[in-house]
């Protein structure tokens, strides 16, 4: 056979590897334990987008987090482990990870919102959360509405940038993908303040006492996990999971670990 | 049977066009273009873009491509002169700039000049400025080498002739060399053109103000908004906009080229 004649042949068999990988791809998920339809069986595949500390953040090449520590028992009553999928909010937030079987579950600091139930399912909520304002120290920012003709930070697809653009008529609002670039942008003076979740903020400040949160807007916001739509079987475990922890004092006990103080309600 | 060389060539790509159409038609037949219509043609969310996706995205995506190719192009130049120059140091500085720039991605030096300058004397650059020196820094050290190619593609004789007409070497660099470097280059320039059109996408990271989306950015963020991929396919649609028009005016310009030749 000349050197010539074997391109085809190549090709074919290329072609005919390519369409046999295909048809063995399909099947999807792997049944786990319980009955349960995990992404890839032995695992617990978790979606977040980094960082949000004290929820998820990388610490010693590892991501760790209260968000973390919650799912970790969930992964715990399914004898999986647990791996972490860090992918940007808006994938998560529109579903599309779930549609395209990156993670099982979604715990991201996430508020439960209409908009978002629509495209997955949300656990019972876990964690209650407002919104609040990050500034320089001594910045006399108190309101949303008193930062007329001021630049105001917030991140992509959150629901911090709902309540700006909900409130802040006349306040210049710029849009940034992610906390961490939200938060050096109010800290370099790129914006006059930044709206994001209380807890996150809380945090950020405890690390650096030049910028202040001066102001909370409780706007009865929770935070649940989700799961792909109709994933009944998961969302059970979940809720099942957090109730025994906040029953048994483990929730507590976590919630003290990451904030440092005991859960009011 | 046997064939001769002539139809055994001819069945030979007989099977090539036949494992291409096999290989569309799969693909064809197991895609799921319900799912796909659906997420991607949504035809109200793409009514809804209308007209901002335009008057406000395509137009940042030139502006910001504009002003990074305009200020790099100038720098690119200097460096390429720069590393030609019979002076070391010059060639040193050249060399090592474009080493740098050409070797460490776009997106970091985005970071650095956004959040870095900031931090450091504690003034904002202007959001425009900021663009242009990042996208410009890069491309100029793509640029230059493109432009030191052209100009050493430029004869010796030219610069020669030039000189004993009596010109002095910056004079015959100006008015013979360049100008024949640049007319060589221009190919390869529209290219980096093209590539920093995708690259002011990058300017995402610095934060944006509504008025300051440019398209991919604004592709996104309706994504969020419409729960839809249609804005991510339409945004994509306008980069080809924006993109083909400048590969076309590539190939006409090396069509000329050639016959200038």
């Amino acid at each position: 056979m000349s050197a010539r004649s074997a391109l085809p042949v190549i090709a074919v068999a290329t072609a005919v590897v390519v369409l046999a990988g295909c048809s063995s791809t399909t099947s999807g998920g792997k049944k786990g334990a319980g009955g349960l339809e995990l992404v890839s069986s032995g695992t617990l595949k978790t979606c977040t987008h980094l960082p949000y500390a004290p929820f998820q953040v990388k610490k010693d090449g590892k991501v760790v987090g209260f968000d973390v520590d919650l799912v970790d028992l969930v992964a715990k009553d399914l004898g999986v482990t647990q791996e972490i999928v860090n992918t940007p909010f808006e994938g998560i937030e529109t579903g599309q990870d779930f549609t395209i079987r990156k993670c099982d579950l979604a715990a991201a600091g996430m508020t439960i919102t209409p908009a978002r139930d629509k495209v997955m399912d949300f656990s019972d909520p876990y964690f209650n959360a407002t919104q609040a304002l990050l500034t320089k120290k001594g910045k006399p920012f108190k309101k949303v509405e008193g930062l007329k003709g001021k630049k105001l930070g917030y991140q992509k697809a959150t629901t911090g940038g709902i309540y700006a653009k909900k409130h802040g008529k006349g306040v210049e609002l710029v849009e940034f993908e992610d906390l961490g670039l939200l938060l050096t942008a109010v800290k370099s003076g790129q914006v006059d303040a930044g709206i994001n979740d209380n807890g996150v903020l809380f945090d950020y400040v405890k690390q650096n006492p030049d910028t202040a949160v001066t102001a909370e807007f409780n706007t009865g916001e929770h935070y649940g996990i989700g799961v792909r739509t109709g994933n009944d079987a998961l969302r059970k475990k979940i809720n099942a999971a957090v109730k025994k922890a906040k029953s048994d004092g483990t929730y507590d006990r976590i919630y003290k670990k990451w904030f440092g103080t005991t859960p009011q309600s | 049977m046997s064939l001769s060389k002539r139809q055994r060539a001819r069945v030979i790509r007989g099977v090539q066009y036949g494992v291409l159409v096999l290989a569309v038609v799969v693909f064809a037949l197991i895609a799921d273009w319900h799912q796909l219509r659906m997420a991607f043609f949504d035809v109200e969310v793409a009514k809804a873009l209308f007209p901002d996706i335009i008057t406000t995205a395509l137009v940042n995506t030139v502006l910001y491509t504009l002003l990074g190719f305009g200020f790099g192009l100038a720098l690119g130049l200097v460096l390429a002169l720069m590393r030609l120059s019979s002076v070391p140091p010059y060639r040193w500085i050249a060399v090592t700039y474009i080493e740098f720039f050409r070797g460490i991605p776009c997106l970091l030096v985005f970071i650095a000049l956004g959040f870095g300058v900031p931090l450091a004397f504690e003034v904002a650059l202007d959001m425009n400025v900021t663009v242009m020196l990042s996208l410009g820094l890069v491309g100029a050290a793509y640029m230059a080498e493109t432009i030191r190619a052209g100009i050493q593609a430029v004869p010796k004789g030219q610069t020669e002739a030039a000189r004993s007409l009596g010109m002095s070497h910056g004079r015959a660099m100006i008015s013979i060399v360049i100008p024949q470097a640049f007319r060589i280059v221009l190919p390869p320039l529209t290219n980096e053109l093209i590539l920093l059109t995708k690259d002011s996408s990058l300017v995402y990271l610095l934060g944006l103000s509504l008025t300051q989306f440019e398209l991919a950015n604004f592709g996104r963020d309706a994504l969020n908004e419409h729960k839809s991929l249609t804005p991510i396919l339409i945004a994509g649609l306008l980069y080809l906009v924006i993109t083909l028009p400048l590969g076309q005016l590539v190939r006409r310009l090396e069509a000329r080229t050639a016959k200038a030749r």
